[in-house]
């Protein structure tokens, strides 16, 4: 019966319904849009960071992340490759080769990070060809050519067409030290890489280094990056070898991951804006209602309604506009993350998150966006109405019933 | 006819309520000591703002008197907590209020129906309790309206029937005649005095109408919140 009264008070004041769910679906709508944006943000970047440049799962010899050395390598790395493509989530693997050195383009010369790729496999993979903003991508076979940052390009003073010397140890010990031709020109993404770095065919840095037929670090994208922690057990099992460590991209980008995980806690202020909006939107309304029905809840309990039950009665409502507002704010909070995760939503400028630009932010639609939002506005839509209600129960019959 | 055993009901002693107009203090009632016992037919007269409204409120625990004490059924009110009040209300009392005061988003039947349902009297003997009163109160066409639907007079026999469906053993009815034409006005006393004669229930009424003074058993008349007089013919 307290429901059905219930029910019919919140048909009846349809106007004071419709302005306490308006400010219920807003809040709802809003929170689970920028949450959906966020959420799409954070996955974009993690996207770009892991999949263009460290992919999803690295694999080494083991201690190599901690302590990179030219000397951990993987030595048969063809066939690890082709046991890590076995993994059903696994999309692409690609070797490469580390060391460091002096380069230099005729007079001048600085300290260069040679990175040995696979072209082939790199471009699959990481999209290499499209790092490549001048000139052309390294051929796929070994033809001593080299790609240079477009930094470093700078600091030698470097065009198409020149001549790059590397200077270095090789892992031997003897002196490595060998002339490419610069066909291209990268931009990473990342500035500081940029300012440092040169790619290499791996059989002409293979060669550099003495390090024939073997790759410091074996880099793996999969499918599904959201199942990266099961993806890389998955492949420590199949390798089943304790001298190589797999690692998802978490420990890999420790520093890129934690500040990522940083950014996505100081949301939480916006969305606590947005509820507190919410919940004076709602406390407004609701305790507007029950000074206007002072009267009506004076009569209920004049016949013998406990307190309690007038108490429940208000409570009911409250929750029952709030269940029918998430309702509706959750329909048009999938359908406006939906929309932004395909059209995106472009800023005028650009917007850098993590070191990585990108100018248009696509949303994403996941559970989080809408069970965030749903509890919070449930919640202070509750908390709210708790006072109303308080309020009417111990409404004095008397006195209320000659308010009108 | 079996004798009913006559107890105090109501006890009220040196009841005082003092209202806030505004900042001015208004002496509703000075000081009201009556005992009401089970059976009576009593009306409450006085000139208005005599204090009868503010008395019958008083009584039943609607209102709480600034002094004095009130005894319920050997209880005293002011000791009674807000859920066990409300239950010896809808248990016990029927309240006929001068602005009928019904439920506006319940229908006839539903206002007529709702404190049996918060009483839990099953369903089959809550319907015909209901209908059996609703054709007492002539309102057998209108049940499924809104109280916004009637007019006063019906709105009035809703409230009337609401108060006496549950059969409580005590009725407080606020001028329940006024807005009712004499016809009805006297067939619905008709109905209250034999319930009255047949079970006894008691009813204390507030009037200005001759008619329910005339057919009253105990006349009480209230003047400036005090007791005037007295007399039970
Ligand atoms: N809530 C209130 N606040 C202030 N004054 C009140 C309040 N209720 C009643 N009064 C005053 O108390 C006095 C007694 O009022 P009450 O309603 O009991 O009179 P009544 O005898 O029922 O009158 P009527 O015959 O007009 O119904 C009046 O002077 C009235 O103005
Ligand atoms: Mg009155």
């Amino acid at each position: 019966m307290i429901l059905k009264i219930a029910f019919r008070n919140i048909f009846r004041q349809k106007r004071r319904t419709i302005l306490t769910a308006l400010a219920m679906i807003v809040g709802f709508t809003l929170s689970s849009i920028v949450i959906g944006l966020s959420d799409g943000a954070y996955s974009n970047v993690i996207k770009m960071f892991t999949g263009n440049r460290i992919g999803h799962i690295q694999v080494h010899h083991e201690g190599y992340h901690d302590k990179p050395s030219i000397y951990k390598t993987i030595s048969n790395y063809e066939s690890i490759g082709e046991t890590i493509q076995g993994n059903t989530d696994v999309e692409a693997w690609t070797p490469r080769v580390f060391a460091g050195g002096l380069g230099s383009v005729g007079e001048k010369s600085t300290a260069v990070r040679v990175i040995g790729v696979d072209v082939a496999r790199e471009t699959e993979a990481t999209h290499f060809d499209k790092k490549v903003v001048q000139g052309n991508s390294l051929a796929e076979t070994a033809s001593r050519e080299a790609v240079i940052g477009r930094g470093l390009a700078k600091t030698l003073a470097a065009t198409l067409g020149s001549k790059f010397v590397v200077f270095s140890q090789a892992a031997d010990g003897s002196i490595a030290n060998d002339e490419y031709t610069i066909v291209g020109i990268a931009e990473s993404g990342d500035d500081i890489t940029d300012r440092v770095t040169c790619y290499l065919h791996i059989e002409d840095a293979q060669e550099l280094f003495v390090l024939e037929g073997r790759a410091h670090e074996i880099v793996v994208i999969v499918s599904n990056i959201n199942k990266v922690g099961k993806t890389t057990e998955a492949i420590k099992e199949s390798l089943n070898d304790s001298s190589l460590e797999v690692l998802p991209w978490q420990v890999v980008a420790k520093s890129f991951y934690d500040a990522m995980q940083a950014d996505k806690q100081g949301d939480a202020v916006a969305r606590l804006i947005i509820m507190l909006i919410v919940a004076i939107g709602v406390l407004n309304t609701v305790l507007m209602s029950v000074l206007e029905r002072t009267r009506e809840y004076g009569v209920l309990k004049a016949v013998g309604t406990k307190p309690i039950q007038i108490f429940w009665l208000v409570l009911c409502e409250v929750v029952i506009i709030t269940i029918g507002s998430i309702g509706i704010g959750a329909l048009l909070g999938v359908l406006i993350n939906y929309v932004f995760s395909i059209h995106g939503l472009t800023y005028a400028e650009g917007l850098t998150l993590g070191g990585v630009e990108f100018g248009t932010m696509y949303a994403e639609v996941n559970a989080r966006s809408l069970m965030i939002p749903g509890i919070t506005v449930l919640l202070s839509a509750t908390l709210v109405g708790l006072f109303p209600a308080i309020k009417a129960a111990r409404i004095m019959p008397a006195k209320a019933m000659r308010t009108h | 006819m079996e004798q009913i055993q006559k107890t105090d009901v109501i006890v009220t002693e040196s009841v005082m309520k003092v209202y806030d107009a505004d900042g001015i203090p208004v002496n509703a009632l000075n000081g009201v000591d009556l005992t009401i016992q089970s059976g009576e037919f009593t009306a409450i007269v006085g000139p208005s703002g005599s204090g009868k409204t503010t008395f019958l409120n008083i009584i039943s625990g609607l209102d709480a008197p600034t002094e004095g004490k009130v005894w319920l059924s050997g209880k005293v009110l002011s000791e009674m907590g807000g859920n066990e009040l409300s239950d010896f209300r809808r248990d016990n009392i029927g309240f006929i209020f001068q602005a009928y005061n019904l439920i506006p988003v319940l229908t006839v039947e539903e206002n007529v129906e709702y404190i049996m349902l918060l009483a839990g009297v099953p369903k089959t003997e809550r319907h015909d309790r209901v209908v059996a009163m609703l054709e007492t109160v002539g309102l057998k066409d209108v049940e499924d309206r809104l109280p916004t639907q009637l007019s006063g007079g019906q709105q009035q026999r809703v409230a009337i029937a609401r108060a006496m469906v549950s059969e409580p053993a005590i009725i407080l009815a606020d001028e329940p005649t006024a807005n009712l034409d004499s016809k009805t006005g006297a067939d619905l006393l008709e109905m209250m005095r034999r319930l009255n004669d047949e079970t006894g229930m008691t009813f204390i009424f507030s009037t200005h109408d001759p008619m329910v003074m005339e057919s009253a058993k105990r006349l009480i008349t209230l003047r400036d919140g005090k007791v005037d007089t007295d007399e039970t013919k």
